[in-house]
Parts: C-alpha cells; sequence; structure tokens
C-alpha cells in the first residue's frame, strides 16, 4: 500500500469509528428499532470494534510510524494514531461491546442506550486525538452523559454530585492548563512561569480524573450509585491516562523523557493503588469492592506510565488493558446478578453459586485475571510493572507488590463472600443468557490468549513505549548495563 | 539446549523422527509430554464445564487420569534415561514468552536428578487420588470443579518441579496456591470452608512477595531467570554462580516465600483449617505435595543457600520450632485430620531442618516416604473412623490404651502448661490475629467509614432540609 492510500484509509477508519455509535444513538433516538434497543446500538459498536482491529492492521502495515493528520497545536495532531492508539482503540471497543450486550433489559430505555453511545463515540474520539483543546472538549463530552445516567438512577443524586464536583473542577483545570501550555509550552528551553503552570494544571486535572488519593471519592461513589454500565463505561477507558500519555510524557522538561509532575503524580498514584486494595479488603458490598479493586489498579496503570524506561511503561500499558477487560467482566457478572437477585453484599456469605454456577465461573476467572493468574495478560503485566519499578526505585516495587497482594486477597474474598455461604433463597436458577456468556467470552479470550502468547503485543508496545520516550527499543537478551560493565571491567 | 521453539515443535520433532534421535531429543520430548499432559486435560474438561456442557463423572475421572497416567509413564521413562546417564542435567528451551530490553522471561524445564524423581512421585500420586476421588465425590454437586482444580494442580506441580527458570517456577508455585484455596474452599455452603480458604491463600499471597522479590533480584542481577545463569553442575553437587550478597538476600526471600506453603512458623495456622476441604485434596495437597513445594524450592536452590549461612541458620531454627510447636500442639487434638495435619507439619519442619543443616538426598528421602505414608493416612480416615467406630460397638466401650507416654515422666504443673500452650495452638494464632489482624483490620474499617463520611457530606443536596440541634424538626 503506498503512503498517500494508507493516510487515506486511516482517516476513513477513524471517521467510521466515532460514527457508527453516533449513528447507533441517532436510530435509536428516533425510534428505528422498536423491537430491540440493543440491536443497533450492539450493531454500532460491533463496526467500531471491526473498524478499530482495521486502524490496528494499518497501523502495522504502515511500518508502525505514527499518523498525524489535522490540524497540530500544543504537540499533538486531531487525529492521531500510534502503537499505543491501536491498542487501546480495540480494547475501548470490546469494553464497550461487551457492556452492551449484556446490559439487563429493563435497563436498555431508549434514553440509557443514546447516552452510553454517545458517552461510546467520545471515547472513540479521545483515543484517535492528540488535540489538547480537542481533549478538552472530548472530556467534557465523555463527562456529561455519566453525570445525566447517574443523575437519573434512583438514589444516585448524591453520586452524581461529587462527580460532577470532581469533573468540573478537573475540565476547568484542564481548560486553563491546556491553555497556558499552549500559550508558553513548557517543554521548550526558555519555558516561563506560565507553562509550567499550565502542566502542573493539566497533572492536577489528570490526579482528579483519574480519582488519585486525595482526589479519589468520586470514584467508589460512582460505583455505588450509577448503573454499572455508567460506572464501566466512565472509567475502564482511562482517558485521564490517556491524556497524560498525550501531554505529559515524552515532553521532556529535565532530559530524561519524563515530565516532572508526572513523576509526582506517580507517587501519589503508587499510594492510591495500595491505598486502594487496602479499601477493597473491608468493602461491605460488591460494587464498593469494584470501585476501590478499579481505583487501585487505575492507579497503578498511572505509577507506571510515569516510568522511566520501556518496561515499566510497557507494564503500565498491559495492565490498562489486562485489568480493565477483567475488572469490565466482573462488574457485569455483578451487574448480571444484581439484575436477578438485588444488591449483593459482603458482610454476609451470600450463597449465589447454587443459583448461578455460570456466572460463579466466570467472576473467579475474571478475579483471577485481576490477580494475576499466570496465563493471563496480568501476570505479564505484573512481572513488567515490579521489574521496571524496581529496578528504578525501590520503594516503588514494594508498593507495586503490596497493591497487588492486597488486590488478591480482596477478589478472592469477594468471590467466597457472593458465590459461597448456604443457599439462602430456595428460587429459579439464574442461569446465564446467551449474549451474557457471549460478552465474558469476548471479554476473557483477549485476557487468556495475550497471557499466554504476549510477545505481539509487548513487542508492539515496546515500540510504542520506545516511541513515546524517545529511548531505543533494546536488543533482547543483553544483559543488564550493570552487568556489561562488570564483565567488561573484568 | 536444542532450541525447541514453541511454534517449531511440529517440524523439530517430525525432523528428529527422520534423523538421528539424541538422547536431549527424547528427554525433551517426554519433558513436554510431562507438562502438557495434565494441562491438555484441564482444557479437555473445563472449558466444556465453562460453556455449561460438563463431561459425566466417569468420562471426567478417565480425562484426568489418563493425563495424570501419560504423565507418570513419561516421568518413568525420563528417570530411565536419565538413571542410564548417571542423572547429568538436560535443558530443555521451549521459547521464550516475551522480552523487554534485557529483561526476558524465558520457558526452560530442567530434567536432572532432583526434577525427575520427583515429578515422577507427584503425577503418580496425582494419578492415585484421581482414582480414589472418582468413588469419593461420586455425585457430588462440585465433581467436576474439583476435578478441574486438580487438574490446575498438577500442572502447576509439574511445572514448578521442572521449571529451569524462576518465572516458570513462580508460575507452577501460583497454580499450587489458587488451587489450594479453592479446594479448601469447595465445600462453599460451610462458612468454616470459606475463612479457612480466606486464611490460607491470605498466607500464600503474602509469602509469595518472597519469590516474586526473588525472582526481580535474579532478573536485575544475571539479566534472566534461567537457572543456569545461577547455578553450575548437576544437583545435587551445583557451585552457586551468583555474587556472595545476591545469594544472601535472595536466600532470605526464597526461606520466606517456602514459610507459607509449607506451613512453619509462624505462618503455620492455616492448615489445620485446610483440612476442610474434601479429603483427597487433604490427602494430596497437605500431606504429600503442597505442604512440601516450600521444601523442594528450598531444595532446588540449594546452592545458592551454601552461599548464605545466615539462611541456614534461620531455615534449622524454623523447622526446628516448628516441628516442636507440631509435636506438642497436635497430641490435643480432637480430630482426626487435624491430628494428621500437625503431623504433616512436623515433618515438614524436620525436613527443613535437614535442608538447614546442608543435607540434599535426605530431605528427598523423607519428603517422598512421609507424602506417600501420609496422604495413605488422610485418605484412610474416614474409613477409619468408621471401623474406629464399630470396634468400639463391638466391644462395648473404648478399646483404651496401654501406651506409654513420655508425658508421665512429666510433673503435673508442666503437663498443665503443655496442655495450656497446646490447646491454644502454641498462641501463634492469638498473637498473630491480635498483634497484626485485629489493629489493620480496625484501621481500615476506620479509614472507609472516614470515606464514606465525606463522600456522604460532598454528595448531599445544598437545598436538603438541615437536621441536627438547630435546624431539625425533632
Amino acid at each position: 500500500m503506498t503512503v498517500a492510500s494508507i493516510h487515506a484509509s486511516m482517516i476513513i477508519l477513524i471517521a467510521v469509528i466515532v460514527a457508527a455509535p453516533l449513528v447507533a444513538a441517532a436510530a435509536v433516538a428516533v425510534g428505528m428499532s422498536r423491537t430491540s434497543l440493543r440491536t443497533p446500538a450492539a450493531a454500532g459498536l460491533a463496526l467500531s470494534l471491526v473498524v478499530s482491529l482495521g486502524i490496528t492492521w494499518l497501523w502495522h502495515a504502515s511500518d508502525g510510524a505514527a499518523f498525524e493528520y489535522g490540524e497540530r497545536l500544543g504537540g499533538g495532531s486531531l487525529i492521531h494514531v500510534d502503537g499505543i492508539t491501536s491498542v487501546l482503540l480495540p480494547y475501548v471497543a470490546v469494553v464497550e461491546l461487551a457492556i452492551i450486550l449484556v446490559a439487563p433489559k429493563r435497563f436498555l430505555d431508549a434514553k440509557a442506550t443514546v447516552r452510553s453511545l454517545l458517552s461510546a463515540a467520545a471515547t472513540f474520539a479521545v483515543f484517535s486525538t492528540a488535540h489538547p483543546l480537542a481533549l478538552v472538549a472530548l472530556w467534557i463530552a465523555t463527562a456529561v452523559p455519566t453525570w445525566m445516567s447517574t443523575r437519573g438512577t434512583p438514589g444516585g443524586r448524591p453520586a452524581a454530585r461529587v462527580f460532577a464536583t470532581a469533573m468540573l473542577v478537573a475540565v476547568v483545570c484542564f481548560a486553563v492548563g491546556t491553555a497556558l501550555m499552549i500559550v508558553d509550552p513548557p517543554w521548550e528551553r526558555n519555558a516561563g512561569i506560565a507553562g509550567n503552570a499550565g502542566g502542573w494544571l493539566v497533572a492536577l486535572a489528570v490526579l482528579i480524573r483519574k480519582g488519585i488519593v486525595p482526589f479519589h471519592s468520586w470514584y467508589p461513589s460512582l460505583y455505588s450509585g450509577a448503573p454499572m454500565s455508567t460506572a464501566l463505561g466512565a472509567t475502564m477507558p482511562q482517558v485521564a491516562a490517556y491524556t497524560a500519555v498525550r501531554l505529559l510524557i515524552g515532553h521532556a522538561d529535565h532530559g530524561d523523557g519524563v515530565a516532572m509532575e508526572l513523576v509526582v503524580l506517580s507517587q501519589l498514584a503508587l499510594l492510591t493503588a495500595v491505598y486502594g486494595a487496602a479499601l477493597a479488603l473491608v468493602q461491605r458490598d460488591l460494587r464498593g469492592l469494584i470501585g476501590t479493586l478499579a481505583m487501585s489498579q487505575s492507579a497503578m496503570v498511572l505509577a507506571g506510565l510515569a516510568g522511566k524506561e520501556p518496561m515499566e511503561l510497557n507494564g503500565a500499558l498491559c495492565i490498562w488493558i489486562s485489568s480493565g477487560l477483567a475488572l469490565t467482566g466482573i462488574g457485569l457478572v455483578a451487574w448480571s446478578i444484581e439484575s436477578r437477585a438485588g444488591p449483593l453484599s459482603l458482610a454476609t456469605p451470600q450463597g449465589r453459586f447454587r443459583d448461578a454456577p455460570a456466572l460463579a465461573s466466570f467472576f473467579l476467572l475474571f478475579g483471577l485475571a485481576v490477580i494475576g493468574l499466570p496465563g493471563t495478560l496480568s501476570f505479564v503485566a505484573d512481572d513488567l510493572i515490579v521489574s521496571g519499578s524496581l529496578n528504578e526505585q525501590l520503594h516503588a516495587g514494594l508498593m507495586t507488590i503490596a497493591s497487588t497482594v492486597l488486590c488478591a486477597i480482596a477478589v478472592l474474598r469477594g468471590w467466597f463472600m457472593v458465590f459461597g455461604g448456604p443457599t439462602a433463597i430456595d428460587g429459579p436458577r439464574h442461569l446465564i443468557l446467551q449474549r451474557e456468556r457471549v460478552a465474558m467470552t469476548g471479554l476473557l479470550l483477549p485476557l487468556f490468549l495475550l497471557g499466554l502468547y504476549p510477545a505481539p503485543l509487548v513487542r508492539s508496545l515496546e515500540r510504542a513505549a520506545g516511541q513515546l520516550l524517545g529511548v531505543p527499543v533494546e536488543e533482547a537478551g543483553n544483559p543488564p548495563p550493570s552487568l556489561q560493565e562488570s564483565s567488561s571491567g573484568s | 539446549m536444542n532450541g525447541w521453539g514453541i511454534p517449531g515443535i511440529t517440524p523439530r520433532i517430525a525432523g528428529a523422527m527422520v534423523q538421528d534421535w539424541g538422547t536431549h531429543d527424547l528427554v525433551a520430548l517426554l519433558v513436554v509430554t510431562q507438562l502438557f499432559a495434565p494441562a491438555a486435560t484441564l482444557a479437555a474438561i473445563g472449558l466444556p464445564a465453562l460453556f455449561g456442557r460438563p463431561f459425566g463423572e466417569r468420562k471426567t475421572t478417565r480425562l484426568v487420569g489418563a493425563g495424570f497416567t501419560i504423565g507418570f509413564v513419561a516421568g518413568l521413562a525420563m528417570l530411565v534415561v536419565l538413571a542410564a546417564r548417571g542423572y547429568a542435567a538436560e535443558v530443555v528451551h521451549l521459547g521464550t514468552w516475551f522480552s523487554v530490553g534485557h529483561h526476558q522471561a524465558t520457558i526452560e524445564l530442567v530434567a536432572d536428578g532432583l526434577s525427575v524423581p520427583y515429578v515422577c512421585f507427584s503425577t503418580g500420586l496425582c494419578a492415585l487420588v484421581n482414582a480414589f476421588a472418582g468413588k469419593y465425590l461420586h455425585r457430588e454437586p462440585g465433581f467436576t470443579r474439583f476435578f478441574v482444580l486438580l487438574a490446575l494442580f498438577g500442572t502447576g506441580m509439574n511445572l514448578m518441579v521442572l521449571a529451569g527458570s524462576i518465572d516458570v517456577l513462580f508460575a507452577g508455585w501460583e497454580f499450587l496456591g489458587i488451587s489450594s484455596a479453592l479446594l479448601i474452599g469447595f465445600f462453599h455452603e460451610r462458612p468454616n470452608a470459606l475463612r479457612a480458604a480466606v486464611r490460607a491463600f491470605t498466607t500464600y499471597r503474602i509469602c509469595d512477595v518472597g519469590l516474586l522479590a526473588a525472582g526481580v533480584v535474579i532478573h536485575r542481577a544475571v539479566g534472566s531467570g534461567d537457572f543456569d545463569r545461577l547455578f553450575d553442575g548437576t544437583w545435587p553437587t551445583e557451585r552457586c554462580l551468583l555474587p556472595a550478597g545476591t545469594a544472601v538476600v535472595v536466600s532470605l526471600l526464597l526461606v520466606f516465600a517456602a514459610l507459607g506453603k509449607s506451613a512453619q512458623v509462624p505462618f503455620s495456622n492455616w492448615l489445620p483449617r485446610a483440612m476442610e476441604g474434601p479429603t483427597p485434596s487433604s490427602a494430596i495437597f497437605y500431606g504429600a505435595l503442597s505442604i512440601h513445594a516450600g521444601a523442594y524450592l528450598l531444595l532446588r536452590f540449594e546452592s545458592l543457600l551454601d552461599a548464605a549461612p545466615i539462611a541456614r541458620v534461620l531455615i534449622v531454627l524454623i523447622g526446628a520450632g516448628t516441628a516442636l510447636h507440631a509435636a506438642v500442639v497436635g497430641r490435643v487434638q480432637t480430630d482426626l485430620k487435624s491430628m494428621l495435619a500437625y503431623a504433616s507439619m512436623m515433618q515438614a519442619g524436620i525436613i527443613f531442618a535437614e535442608i538447614g543443616l546442608g543435607l540434599r538426598v535426605v530431605p528427598l528421602v523423607h519428603i517422598v516416604s512421609h507424602a506417600v505414608l501420609r496422604s495413605l493416612q488422610i485418605l484412610r480416615s474416614p474409613s477409619a473412623l468408621h471401623d474406629r467406630h464399630e470396634l468400639e460397638a463391638a466391644l462395648g466401650g473404648h478399646p483404651g490404651s496401654g501406651a506409654w507416654s513420655l508425658r508421665e515422666l512429666l510433673p503435673a504443673g508442666v503437663q498443665r502448661q503443655l496442655y495450656r500452650v497446646a490447646l491454644d495452638r502454641g498462641f501463634e494464632e492469638m498473637a498473630i490475629i491480635r498483634g497484626v489482624i485485629n489493629p489493620v483490620w480496625t484501621l481500615l474499617e476506620r479509614l472507609a467509614g472516614l470515606e464514606k463520611a465525606w463522600t456522604d457530606w460532598l454528595g448531599r443536596s445544598p437545598r436538603s432540609p438541615r437536621t441536627g440541634r438547630d435546624g431539625g424538626l425533632g
């Protein structure tokens, strides 16, 4: 393929991936499909998934060079596709499609479906751009449907207020910070106070939007008050982490490839990873458990993103995908059971195994994929991030290990509390529906396939991480620098 | 090393068949068979069960049994080949799992004087327990689940034993931990089983930190987790290649990792409670294989311990302390499985002490003989109780015991104190609960409460009526 044809195809594909959910939303809004709202929604998102895979293939076909198109501002283009985009777009599409497939029938009214599709379209747009102003607009576009959906849920108004407060502050910080960074780019040698202040404001916005301590309260609150689809759709793509990748990483302000703001954030993120995992241990309901686990895992991604070497960044990107798929799976299993049996407490064993054996199996497999079972992608991710962070800073490695240990205990405790215990209700068995099985299998497959054969993904992410940090990819198998020095010395 | 890359296995085997078959190729084929036979049965029975179409009892038992039997036969063949060659180690390289920069996770297996006898005995035992469990768990609701977890355990065990790198060993180690916890909680309707499962898993995960950190230190030191970069020579006469300081750090981390799986003091209190699981799994996990995983780990890294005398001293002290603790506490247990659990713990403690003293073949022989005896005892325990009841019914009372006990030499006061210590399980559990678990749990619950209060305050409605002394309605 010629360069021109690749460029033209890429622009069309990016347009289609964003337009597909919008068209589906329009079809639902005008009532084109009266029998089932799920069909047009799922069709739109399935098309987005296929197109995202096409983008991945095209990016690989074009020798892995970053594709940029449109106005360039503040270091980013309107359309920007690189190794990270090529991995994250299919990931987001799988998550959004799974959510729509599993959504209980009574949740899928026209308004909720339209909001989900609009949010999905905005998220696809986020992951296709590196333009700072576009990102500001898209932050708003992704937050508004989440707020409306939470607000419209019975008992969800407090959570909606917490979410709105956090997002309002985050968006204001992001907008002002971006404006300052555009006026006075902090990565240029003679940057002034305005540019540096802009960088710190963007970092603060990322911190709030990612739910990092001390601005984390909206995260578990959203899981408790919002519909599960809204909470998952708002948190699993990790829009703020993507923003950090585009605006903070690679804009070297002190010569080592990582902005100082991100280094500070990473320390807070490490604290959040441990704190979230510790809080997950004492949660008294399943939604609280999922919320705190999501908070911990999302913080781990940010902690890794600040890494100075590709290995750590690679681990962070792997965790992004693995924990996102696995936690989406757990959330969807929880939603499926809740829709049949009501809210699930963790204070006493709920005895749901007899009721829902297939859902119990899926919950367990997703749980094992969160805690780093060998053969799953999270095992690879944990290995990379622990090794990378221990190489860099001892305390970072130890905190990462502590977080993984606590998460594992919390997940297994949660599984035993939900599914273990005497079967309380002698009711009908909650058999898994076919669409639920398809969605959950679709989430499980990449977790296990990429866990068993991670080399292509890791290689692709390594190249992308190297491009971001401006570090050449090392030859595999070479001993570490310290050893090379010692052997040459001897 | 013949460089068997995963994608190239079939052509290599085919090529080898028509060309000259070397011993290494044969050993590699046997090692791969050994590893993949139980793994294939795991997939064969697990996937249909996940999709709602589990096999019948007989088919399930036969499939899992076939996997273990094939593994066992391959192990025996490997033993014969290796014995003929004087137990020289054969390293089988299955490829690189993934690599980033200088960090490589290789899939490397090793067949040597430690791994091959151990894997023969472990797969043989798994095959026997599989046959026993097929009858014992007949019509049990979780029949398929048990065999899926048994196959997972067998796969993990083979992976751990045959591991030629610390990455592979860690993978197997994790499979052991998760299958063990899920089997302890097998009877999920019993709250005690759930508590015991969470307790065991918590202990495992805490101690796994040691193995994880050891792996990272090794990678950092030599750029790879392969054992051939850590040791030189053939087990049991290997020589450590790591610098002394690194060897000490890695040894201490490995000792910490071994304590949890082998239920050594102060991480021993999960073991008696683990007997909540089905009898066949108790036999194979806590009588035979899982309880000795820590000892195997230390035997595998014996040459590192040579460079770390402090680790050796620690192992002897912990092992002897555990043996003494288990001997005293086990005396007052009122149920057979708890008694057997403490007996296992005592023997594991002695094996640790033997390893700490620098013995290599003796602990291996001790492990095998203890495992065979103890698993037989545990498997026999339900029917032994039945026989005992029949005996009592025939005699019309307690048969009594005329055996002399060392206890009779002790003064009454000392006996009383010993009983107290034994009944309180050596105060080990109480100390951990009061000193660690309760304070941490209370702190976390308070933090969660503060979080809730803060979120409620943030989410309050600005128009909601104020409550309290000055604004409330009441």
